[in-house]
């Protein structure tokens, strides 16, 4: 074999385990924010269950049923509904935690908890704010598909409700017809410029791993380009 | 990897180099901007690290390629 032909297949191995090692670093990233997602969602999850209850005992008969206090059949609703809505997504945090499954997954749960917030205040407006909080969260996950699914079953939410149970989801029992798409309309305007973060984001995660590629094909130029006795000198057990 | 997630490292007013110069396919060389050789396939970036076969140049300069690399 001759020098160069060896030496282009050294090339060729080197690239190879480099841009290997590049694509690991970055799925590794991602996966670690994934990760780190799904366990911060999973004690928001519990969170809000606990805060459910709280409302449904406290705040909720107020909202239904004027000033008398009672034993709200809310209470049962925060507790089971509540339950059924948290149970799932926690259980995948932990057994399958980083899967594409767990994020949207959570994302439609984190969506029907909204939905059920906004129901257990008797429609109060300000609730419908967590609808946007629970979307920047969402997008910390860096992976914008999740964004559209719990913009779909907060929409579908919205939609139903708005034309089988008004009050639920307004406050009030007769809302414009346009106050569904109005709702939306903001919820658009917000994953829009979410979406684009998030694929901002993800660029410079692989850039970042590309950076590292690049630093480690310049080190490797650097050895091959010094001499035997540079390379003794520089106190390497194995000669590299 | 695909190698579009580079627009932001080249952006205006980051040093380093602003042009390279790489061997064609064809034969010869050809000479890219910053972003141009940053749309690279990641793969073929490397392999042209390793064989230290790209000049960077910053202002019509050359510079070594470790300078070029720092930002």
């Amino acid at each position: 074999m001759s020098v160069a032909r060896k030496a282009l297949e050294m090339t060729q191995a080197a690239t190879e385990a480099i841009v290997k090692r590049a694509e690991t670093r970055y799925e590794a990233h991602r996966q670690e924010i994934y990760r780190t997602t799904d366990k911060m969602f999973a004690g928001l999850m519990i969170g809000q269950w606990l805060f459910a209850i709280l409302v449904a005992m406290t705040y909720s008969p107020y909202g239904w049923q004027g000033k008398v206090r009672t034993i709200h059949a809310h209470v049962w609703v925060a507790l089971i509904l509540g339950g059924a809505i948290t149970s799932l997504p926690v259980a995948l945090a932990f057994l399958k935690p980083g899967e594409a499954i767990t994020r949207h997954v959570i994302a439609a749960a984190q969506m029907l908890w909204s939905a059920l917030l906004i129901h257990l205040t008797g429609g109060r407006i300000e609730t419908h704010f967590h609808v946007f909080g629970s979307l920047a969260f969402l997008a910390f996950y860096r992976d914008w598909p999740v964004l559209l699914t719990g913009t779909v079953v907060v929409a579908t939410d919205h939609l139903l409700r708005g034309i089988l149970w008004p009050e639920s989801v307004y406050g009030i029992p007769n809302p414009e017809w346009w106050r569904t798409l109005e709702h939306a309309s903001w919820v658009i305007f917000c994953i829009s410029f979410l979406v684009l973060s998030c694929r901002r984001s993800q660029r410079d995660m692989q850039v970042m791993a590309e950076k590292g590629a690049e630093l480690e094909a310049l080190s490797e130029n650097v050895w091959r380009n010094s001499s035997v006795v540079e390379r003794a000198a520089n106190d390497d057990p194995k000669g590299r | 990897m695909t190698s579009a997630a580079n627009a932001n490292v080249g952006a205006p007013g980051r040093k380093g180099y602003d042009r390279v110069v790489v061997p064609a396919p064809e034969g010869g060389t050809r000479s890219l901007s910053r972003k141009q050789f940053e749309g690279l396939p990641l793969r073929e970036r490397v392999s042209y690290l390793i064989e230290g076969t790209a000049q960077f140049f910053l202002d019509g300069s050359p510079i070594s390629a470790s300078d070029a690399m720092r930002t």
